[in-house]
């Protein structure tokens, strides 16, 4: 299964994941969605993105009460089922990480869906900071492009089938 | 004592009969409901106190029954074995009739029952018009014992058919009995009680229940309840025998808290039932177990309905859900569960007892054995009535019911409760069954009957039953809901004489949508009242609306008062009870009505002994 | 098995009602009381479809689709005539109950409705008696509402129709979920009022917006068996430490 891959240290922070979720997530085109990746420039040249990590053992789906969050088995991603929520946002407040949103303009929970397969965010990422394919591609050869440091650690989202 | 065999109770029974000396004396006092009211306690005492001054109590034996039905006549005393039937009997009467009757075996005659139509005395129960024209299947051992022993019970033969189920019958045969007895639900829905069984034992599921329905909540209609209070012991055996067959261990009685005797009586048949062996742990040594707990409701209206019911033994708010998935197979607490009215109940036994086959000769092609009916209204008889099905009619109010009160002239009968409907005089010859009085447009029901006469306003019985019906709907479906209150709003709108003949129109539309969209049976039937009225008497709601006139004179808006001058004595009587001081004139000359003071309360039309009021 | 809605085929599984699987095929059936988060429960009558079957021998039934089980070879159709019509005057009787809702307005334009037939009700609020607010309440766990009296007289409230008790938690689910916004609540400063009661307000953490009642987030915090802390701050915040946190584990 493909998952959706992180890596911070590409990461310009340049927001276009954030506004290719914001599009694909909408289907008003003058309004907005919440984007349901975030982009953060920690400090001078550190920056990352955040996202769902799709856990197993998921709080927002423990803190549902109406069995509103279900697992997409052919993406491995926890969907909201918009027709279910009853917008009580305690999945919102549950969440460790904070990745799961309420978006007022369209009254609905906002959470990362992994656009059923396709997730937008990667592909309009610049620098393979997001990826999602099966495993994340090694760092560019000196030369071939401007050389990037080495990668000390990879974040890993995507439903683990452990 | 603890029966362990069917053996035993067949010993227990002739040994009983044995002991109850053929020719005692007994004088049974009818301690049903409506004697009660009457002060039958009393009667029965000051019998006490009489045969106690005579020296007769080791002779004679006072029995308080259960009620024999003509309510209308209570307290009744009736002298066995002779059958000598004494109506309206005053405690000051007790020490007359053991003096004179038991002790000198005359008859006292102001005490006798005359019947209006002969103006006859009659001397004896079986020969009293009321009585003899009933067929007394569920209803005949009320008379003859008292509703707190189980030893009288078991003496006419009680517990016996239970005791032949439990040691030869399959549980499939007594359901096959039961289908091919063509028994159908008395609570108002008419379904084969049989098939009923038959689907709840095949469900899948455990445990499985059996329910008896006695909420009766149909305004004037008291047969439950007279059943309960005077022969509880049939509806248990009943319902045994229906655990039996079903495959149940657990039985509910869902009884209204308003009928208190009714639900003392059953306690004590229980817990002499439960004593006797024939409840509880290994039933007569069978092995089969079974057991039933009271649940006393709050008296709402709709917790007749079977799924409300249910809700309501489940401790819910009394709310009828949908039956696409039927309560035999997901009822109380979602499981199979077999539900039936307390009259249904009490046939059992006899059909175990007596036979299909016999049963079956009882009643018309598709409704068999007896009805009982709560007879009131304008009849002379009023009371409780068990005929064959398919009688007619005019038999049941005119023969039995005695006729019109004050020899007024019929003009409509109302059957099946406040969701039935009022049939006209062409609808007298119908015979009673199921299927008769739905297609006229009424409803067998649980069997109200409730007869008017010339003085009634159609309109203002559709205003009344839908009124009721208003206040009792349960509220959760919007055409019930929200179609009653149109509806009354409509008919108060026709008895004030306003809106146009398109009312009408209006009037059916809403009626549709209420019987094809309701959620529950009572909300597809509440129209009943308007639609059969309609049907029948249209020139009357017409009268109201396009001549702004009441033809009965009931409907305060369309009438008016006036005394008639040519007989008018000038008595002064209706000035003085006109709690509206509406009239005037002197004494010796004629009177006048103030129409616009006059409220339209009908105590001079009460009070004038020379008809010299007009009502139009 | 396979069933045909207006005249398309489509497939149920056993135990499907019927509005579920029209929606899910993108049939519309109007509802009022239906929610996919609680059990059906019949009480609108809007859902009301036309049914037969090959082997009814040419019986036809009106029933509601959001009970009515999923059969093989049902044939149901959710716009004739007979369906109109109780529809129709179930939106015209709903409309002489709430004339101000405008949800109930536009449903009955639908139906060519403009203005009740009927008598308006004297006073009227907006609440259709859906049982919405009720069913939800019982489904997070704290029944603290319930329909009391009934028939015309019916209506939603808190037990003697005074304050909310102890059960409620101040979560405003039952006002969020009315089709017609008939729950009343208000939010200031440092309290929530709803049915009444009067609930303080907690705070996220780090930049102070509401995140609920303490009543509310011990609740839910119970129910899902999550620790307490669990329900501190609000999602913007966790969502920026939860990056920073990211990085440093990273680099």
């Amino acid at each position: 299964m493909k998952q959706l891959f992180v890596t911070p240290n590409r990461c310009t922070a340049c927001r276009n994941c954030e506004v290719a979720c914001s599009f694909v997530h909408t289907s008003d085109p003058t309004v907005l969605a919440f984007p349901r990746v975030r982009a953060y420039a920690i400090s001078e040249n550190t920056n990352t993105v955040n996202l769902c990590l799709q856990c197993d053992d998921a709080a927002c789906k423990k803190s549902c009460p109406v069995e509103a969050l279900v697992w997409n088995a052919k993406t491995g991603a926890l969907e909201v089922d918009l027709g279910r929520c009853i917008r009580c946002l305690m999945c919102t407040i549950a969440c460790p990480f904070g990745n799961i949103h309420f978006d007022k303009r369209t009254n609905e929970i906002a959470k990362c869906d992994l656009c059923q397969g396709d997730p937008a965010c990667a592909k309009f990422c610049p620098t393979l900071a997001l990826e999602y394919a099966e495993k994340p591609s090694p760092d560019p050869k000196p030369g071939e492009v401007k050389p990037l440091p080495p990668i000390p650690w990879m974040l890993f989202t995507g439903k683990q089938s452990r | 004592m603890h029966l362990t065999s069917p053996e035993a109770l067949k010993r227990l029974k002739s040994q009983l009969v044995r002991q109850r000396k053929e020719n005692k004396s007994v004088i049974t006092v009818c301690a049903g409901t409506g004697c009660v009211a009457c002060g039958c306690a009393a009667v029965s005492a000051a019998f006490r106190e009489a045969l106690k001054e005579n020296h007769l109590e080791e002779k004679v034996e006072i029995k308080t029954t259960g009620c024999h039905g003509f309510c209308e006549r209570g307290p009744l005393v009736v002298m066995r074995p002779e059958g000598i039937f004494y109506q309206r009997v005053k405690p000051a009467d007790a020490k007359q009739i053991v003096e004179k009757t038991i002790k000198q075996g005359k008859v006292i005659e102001k005490l006798l029952y005359r019947d209006p139509q002969t103006k006859q005395l009659l001397t004896y129960e079986k020969d009293i018009p009321f009585y003899n024209k009933q067929e007394r299947l569920i209803f005949g051992m009320n008379g003859h014992m008292d509703p707190t022993s189980i030893q009288d019970y078991i003496t006419l033969g009680g517990y016996q058919a239970l005791g032949r189920v439990l040691v030869s019958v399959h549980p499939d045969e007594v359901i096959e009995e039961v289908k091919k007895s063509g028994l159908r639900g008395r609570g108002g829905g008419g379904f084969s009680t049989g098939r009923k069984w038959a689907s709840c034992r095949q469900a899948e599921g455990e445990p499985k229940y059996i329910i008896c329905n006695a909420d009766e909540g149909d305004p004037g209609a008291f047969m439950d309840r007279s059943l309960l209070e005077g022969n509880p012991h049939a509806v248990v055996e009943g319902m045994i025998i229906g655990a039996y067959a079903i495959g149940s261990h657990d039985g509910y009685v869902y009884v209204r808290n308003e009928y208190p005797l009714a639900v003392k009586n059953l306690n004590i048949a229980l817990a002499a039932a439960r004593e006797y062996g024939l409840l509880g742990a290994d039933i007569l040594g069978s092995g089969f177990s079974f057991d039933i707990t009271v649940s006393r409701g709050g008296g709402a209206f709709v917790c007749g309905e079977s799924t409300a019911l249910m809700a309501s033994l489940e401790g819910k708010i009394g709310e009828p859900r949908a039956k696409y998935i039927h309560t035999v197979e997901c009822g109380l607490w979602e499981k199979p569960s077999t539900l039936n009215n307390v009259e249904t109940w009490a046939n059992v036994p006899t059909i175990i007892e007596k036979g299909a086959d016999w049963y079956r000769k009882i009643g018309t092609e598709n409704s068999k054995g007896t009805k009982v009916f709560a007879l009131t209204g304008k009849v002379n008889n009023t009371g409780l009535v068990e005929v064959p099905m398919g009688i007619p009619l005019r038999e049941i109010i005119f023969d039995i019911g005695g006729g019109i009160l004050d020899g007024r002239a019929f003009k409509a009968v109302q059957t099946g409760g406040p969701s039935g409907g009022c049939l006209p005089e062409s609808a007298l010859n119908l015979p009673v069954d199921f299927d008769t009085l739905t297609e006229a447009g009424s409803m067998m029901g649980s069997g109200g009957l409730i007869v008017m006469d010339d003085r009634t306003c159609m309109v203002d019985v559709a205003k009344y039953f839908i009124h009721f019906l208003l206040e009792e709907s349960c509220g959760k479906c919007v055409p019930c809901r929200e179609g009653l209150r149109q509806l009354h709003e409509m008919l108060e709108e026709i008895s004030r004489g306003e809106g146009g003949v398109g009312t009408l129109d209006g009037i059916e539309r809403l009626c549709s949508v209420m019987e094809q969209g309701s959620l529950c049976a009572l909300g597809r039937s509440a129209p009943n009242p308007v639609m059969s009225t309609l049907r029948y008497f249209r020139d009357e709601y017409l009268a109201h609306l396009e001549a702004h006139r009441c033809p009965a004179g009931v409907c305060k808006a369309l009438i008016n008062y006036s005394v008639i001058e040519e007989n008018c004595t000038g008595c002064v009587v209706c000035k003085r009870a006109c709690p509206a001081e509406a009239i005037t004139g002197e004494k010796n000359q004629v009177h006048k009505i103030n129409s616009e003071i006059c409220t339209r309360c009908g105590i001079c039309l009460a009070v004038c002994k020379f008809d010299a009021i007009l009502v139009e | 098995m396979q069933l045909t809605i207006d005249k398309r085929s489509v497939v149920a599984r056993k135990g499907e009602y019927l509005l579920e699987v029209a929606q899910r095929n993108g049939i519309e059936i109007p509802a009022l009381c239906h929610h996919p988060a609680v059990e059906p429960w019949g009480g609108c009558r809007l859902c009301m479809v036309e049914i037969t079957h090959p082997d009814w021998k040419g019986w036809t039934g009106l029933v509601t689709a959001c009970l009515y089980p999923v059969q093989d070879g049902l044939i149901v159709s959710t716009d004739t005539k007979k369906v109109h019509q109780v529809r129709a005057g179930v939106l015209d009787l709903l409309l002489a109950r709430c004339p101000g809702s405008s949800l109930i307005q536009n449903l009955a334009r639908q139906y060519g409705i403009e203005e009740t037939s009927f008598t308006p009700r004297k006073a009227p609020d907006l609440c259709i008696l859906c049982g919405l607010c009720i069913r939800i309440c019982e489904k997070i766990g704290a029944s603290a509402i319930s329909s009391i009296g009934r028939g015309v007289e019916k209506l939603v409230s808190v037990p003697y129709e005074t304050v909310a008790t102890a059960a409620c938690v101040g979560c405003l689910s039952c006002a969020n979920i009315c089709p017609t916004g008939a729950i009343a609540f208000s939010e200031s400063e440092h309290c929530r009022t709803i049915w009444s009661r009067n609930f303080e307000l907690v705070r996220c953490e780090e930049c102070k917006a509401v995140i609920g009642t303490p009543e509310q987030l011990e609740h839910f915090a119970r129910r899902s068996g999550l620790d307490r802390s669990y329900f501190t701050k609000c999602d913007s915040c966790r969502n920026r430490e939860a990056a920073a946190r990211f990085v440093r584990v990273t680099f």
